[in-house]
Parts: C-alpha cells; structure tokens; sequence
C-alpha cells in the first residue's frame, strides 16, 4: 500500500466547510503551512491524511488584509501551525484556539518570510524568463536558430547576454563587409 | 474555593534539554491548563532554500537537529526526488533504510537514558548512553560522521557499506540487543518508574485522533499509526512488520511502546542486511526542480515528519517545508497535562519526547 500525495486548489471561502467535512469524515490533520508567492501574497496548504492519501488543499494568493478562519474548533493540533503562519507570514487568521497574538516566535524582525530576498527573486525571474520563452518556442513549432539563440539569451545573465549580442552584431557586420568586398 | 496560580516551567529546566516554556495554571497541586511556547530557538532554516540549491540544501537540512539528522536529509532528499520524477536504486533504498533505523535506535535509547536520568537512576543513563555510543560508533564507520553524516544526496546515497562493514553491525547490534532487553526490564518492572508513570498523562483513543498526535505518543493510546506501514522505498520488503502499540494510553504504555521499538529496529535492520540487493547506489541528478509541488512523509523516531516542496524550473526551491512530529504533537500534550499533579509535568514531557530543534527549525 503505497502512500499516494494529492493536490487540490480550494477557495478561501470554502475553508470552513471543508474543515467541518473533514472532521466529520474522521480525516486525520496533518499540518498547514504558508508558501510566499510574492511579497505578501501566499498560498495556504492544509493537508489531511485519509488511509494511505495525503490530501493537501491549495488556497492561492492570500494577502495580510484578508482574514482566514481558523481551523482550530476542529483541529486544535493547527493552532502551533496558524501562529506560525501569523507569526512568521503576517497572515491574519481569526479565531485561533490558543492565540499567542504574534508572540509565539521570538524574533528581532517582524514576518521574515513574508518576503522574498534579493537572490530568490532573481532566480525566480529567471526562471519565468526561460519558461516564457520555451512557450514561445513550443508555441511556434520547430523554432529557427535565432529564435532558439534569443530563447537562451532571455535566461541567461543579462550583462552577459548583452556581450553576446555585441558581439553577434560585430560579427554580423563584418560578415556584411566582406560579402560586399566580394561583391565589388 | 482554591486559588489558581500560574507557574511557569522552563525554558530552562532541568528534564528538558532544549527549550521549552509551559505556563501552567495551578489549583493546589493539579494542573488544570497548560499554554505551551516555543519560538526560543527559530533558526529561520526554511528561508535558507532562497540562497541554497537543492544539493546543497540537503546539508542544511541534516543540520535541523542532531538526533532526527539522518531522517531530515533521508525525507528533504525523497521529496524532491519526488519533486524531479526521480527513482533511485534499490540498494540506495535500503542503505537508507538501515541508516534510518540505526538512528531511531540511538534516539529511543537517549530517551530512555534520559527519562532514567529524570527517575535520578544515573547508573541506567549511563548504561544507556553505553549503548548508544555504540551505534554511534556505527555511524562513524559507515558514514565518517557521529551525528551529522552527509550521507545522503539527491538521487541516492554518498557511500555504501560493505559485507564484512554489514557483519560487524549484525555483531554490534546482536550485542545491543541483548545489554538493552536487560536494561529495558530493569526499568519497566521498577516499582518507582511504575508508581509515577502509570495512569499519569493517560489519552483515550478518541482523544489521540481528534488531536492528530503522532509516533510512539499515539500508538500507546492504541492506535497502529506509523508511515512505515505503507511500505515506502526498502520498506517494502519487510516480512511481518506490525505497529507496535499500548491500550494503556498512559505514560507509562509511551515507555513501553518507545522502549520496545528499539527491539523491532534491530530486527528490522537485519532483515535489510538480509535482503539487501547489490548495485549503484545513486543516479545522476542534473538539471533544474521543474514548476511543481510534492509532499512526503517519514516516520521519524518521534513520529511522522511531513515534508513539502515547491519547484520553480530553476536550482533554488521556491519553499521547502517540515512539519516535525513534535509541532503536532504540542495539542496533545496540552491535553496529557490537564488535571496532572504538578509533580507529574516532567515525566509526562519526558515520555513525550519532544524536540524542540526539529520544531523550531
């Protein structure tokens, strides 16, 4: 009996419910956990076990101004999990069983994984880059050798890629004066 | 009408080796609330996945604790294996495996020795950590590291252990075996250890579901709850593994089941030396952790872990998390310390067995 991981994608408004089917259902809580998509903006993934599943259920893009329900009438082993969530993202849930009211962690800075640092943003830019540009390939078939060259020009550094260019041109153009010596 | 006083206990107390705070309501000498706090200790070791790629992650990950070390690296490197669609060997499975068991070995019996040191039995926390020195000593031949090994990577394991390397745990362990069923008597038939254990912290079945508790904690409220079950990786081949559990739900059946796991790892570990196939023991892993998310649990020596990762088609995951066995456990033992003697707090925590550097991270 292998375990097998499921991925589900709720909205916020339908928490509550789902907590109470849960607990009905005799689902087991697994934990919860914030996931930062921008800064301040995060994804909440509850999970519960059922047999050999791992049910985790996806709510996208919650901000610090919206307020999520607390799960903790059902599942009071959340509440370690919802301070951390309020402690450590900066998202507001409402009605936490043992609410610490933002002193559960002991830190000298307030929400640190609310943000993202310099070096993730990057390479996440990066990334995004290199998928847009493996869309645009795919999206034109059999791409040409200069579409292929600026896909691989978008995901790499920008300085360099800019070097390479110059450098493209340069050649480029002496290959234009030659043809045109030839041709004279 | 009695009063209620609040005391609090640690995060500097002698029972506890890491800290942890409780402050606990009192009428006379009963308990009648306990409001638990951590947060002493938060590393911040989640964030590190924004400036670590996912091979070097692992040795961050391995760093969370020193006790769950091996079960950290062994789960992180599963997920994202999972994460990047990639089947290790065989063999890798199964040297995993005996790594994971050998630490659930040494982890049960620092806790024993622990909880002896709590009774003030010193003669039995020495014993115990004689025995422990010993799988440490293993440790240290197969994978060149007492607590922290590296011996794990993405894609499979660094080393792999030889015949005779296979023989002398055999030996070893045999050894342990039978110095550790000695021990473990002694300290479960000691009338001192059963007066202040039995029916104290007790948890109903009903109550140990309703609290998601986890590990040996809830299988001594008789529930068969342990990943091992699924069969995940080498665990697979194992002939008749059954969850060890208790109906006594009290602290006392916490010692029995965590004390006679020990028994079952041993067993365990030899049947994987028996059936150990030959072969590779890692697969190359190149490339970026594709967009995506995977989820995977382990049955740590304190209970199940879970872990979670999010890919973003570059080397750095855009989130790694663990929530360790303790953190789900903290409701539950809220609910073991309502309505205990004061005097009963250390011991109820004690065959908890919380780390609090697995949960802080």
């Amino acid at each position: 009996m292998a375990m097998i991981h499921e991925m589900n994608v709720i909205a916020l408004a339908d928490l509550p419910a789902l907590s109470d089917a849960k607990k009905a259902a005799g689902s087991r809580f697994v934990q919860l956990h914030a996931v930062t998509v921008d800064d301040n903006v995060f994804d909440i993934v509850y999970s519960w076990m059922e047999d050999n599943v791992m049910k985790n259920y996806k709510i996208e893009n919650v901000t610090p101004e919206m307020t999520v329900p607390s799960i903790t009438n059902n599942f009071l082993a959340a509440f370690v999990f919802e301070n951390e969530a309020h402690d450590l993202f900066g998202i507001n849930i409402e009605g936490i069983a043992i609410d610490f009211k933002g002193h559960f962690y002991n830190m000298s800075v307030t929400t640190p994984m609310a943000v993202i640092s310099p070096a993730q943003k990057e390479a996440r830019q990066k990334a995004a880059k290199i998928a847009a540009a493996k869309a645009a390939k795919e999206g034109k078939g059999a791409a040409a050798p200069a579409d292929d060259l600026e896909a691989k020009l978008a995901g790499m550094d920008p300085e360099k890629a800019a070097k390479v260019r110059a450098a493209m041109e340069a050649k480029a153009k002496k290959a234009a004066a030659a043809a045109q010596k030839e041709g004279e | 009408m009695s009063q209620k006083t609040v005391i609090p206990f640690g995060p500097q107390h002698p029972v506890l080796p890491e800290p942890l705070h409780l402050d606990l309501v009192v009428e006379d000498e009963k308990v009648v609330e306990a409001i638990p706090q951590i947060g002493f200790v938060h590393r911040g070791l989640e964030k590190l996945t924004e400036t670590r790629d996912y091979n070097q992650f692992i040795y961050v990950v391995e760093r969370i604790c020193g006790i769950c070390s091996f079960g950290h690296s062994y789960g992180y490197a599963q997920t994202v294996e999972s994460l990047m669609g990639v089947e290790i060997p065989q063999r890798a499975e199964y040297l995993r495996a005996i790594w994971h068991e050998l630490s659930r070995v040494h982890s049960h019996i620092l806790w024993l020795g622990l909880a002896a040191d709590a009774f003030g039995y010193e003669s039995l926390f020495m014993h115990c950590w004689r025995l422990r020195e010993r799988v440490l000593t293993l440790f240290e031949k197969t994978t060149g590291g007492r607590v922290i090994f590296s011996a794990v990577k993405v894609g499979g394991v660094v080393r792999d252990i030889d015949k005779s390397m296979f023989e002398e745990i055999i030996t070893t362990l045999d050894g342990i075996k039978d110095e550790y069923a000695q021990i473990r008597k002694t300290f479960l038939n000691d009338s001192s250890v059963r007066n202040r254990l039995e029916g104290v912290g007790y948890i109903s079945t009903e109550d140990a579901l309703a609290l998601s508790m986890v590990g040996p904690f809830v299988r001594a409220s008789n529930v068969a709850l342990d990943q091992r079950l699924l069969g995940n990786g080498a665990y697979a081949c194992l002939n008749d593994f059954q969850t060890i559990t208790d109906n006594g739900g009290d602290c006392y059946a916490r010692a029995k089941v965590r004390s006679a796991e020990v028994l079952q790892s041993i067993d365990m570990i030899k049947e994987f030396i028996d059936k150990i196939p030959e072969g590779d023991i890692a697969v190359p892993v190149k490339g970026n952790a594709p967009v995506g998310e995977a989820s995977n649990s382990l049955e740590q020596p304190r209970g199940e872990c879970y872990y979670y990762a999010r890919g973003n088609d570059s080397k750095f995951l855009e989130r790694f998390r663990i929530r360790t066995p303790t953190s789900v456990n903290l409701a539950g033992m809220v609910k073991a310390l309502e309505g205990c003697d004061l005097a009963d707090v250390s011991n109820i925590i004690l065959t908890i067995d919380p780390c609090i550097s697995c949960t802080e991270r």
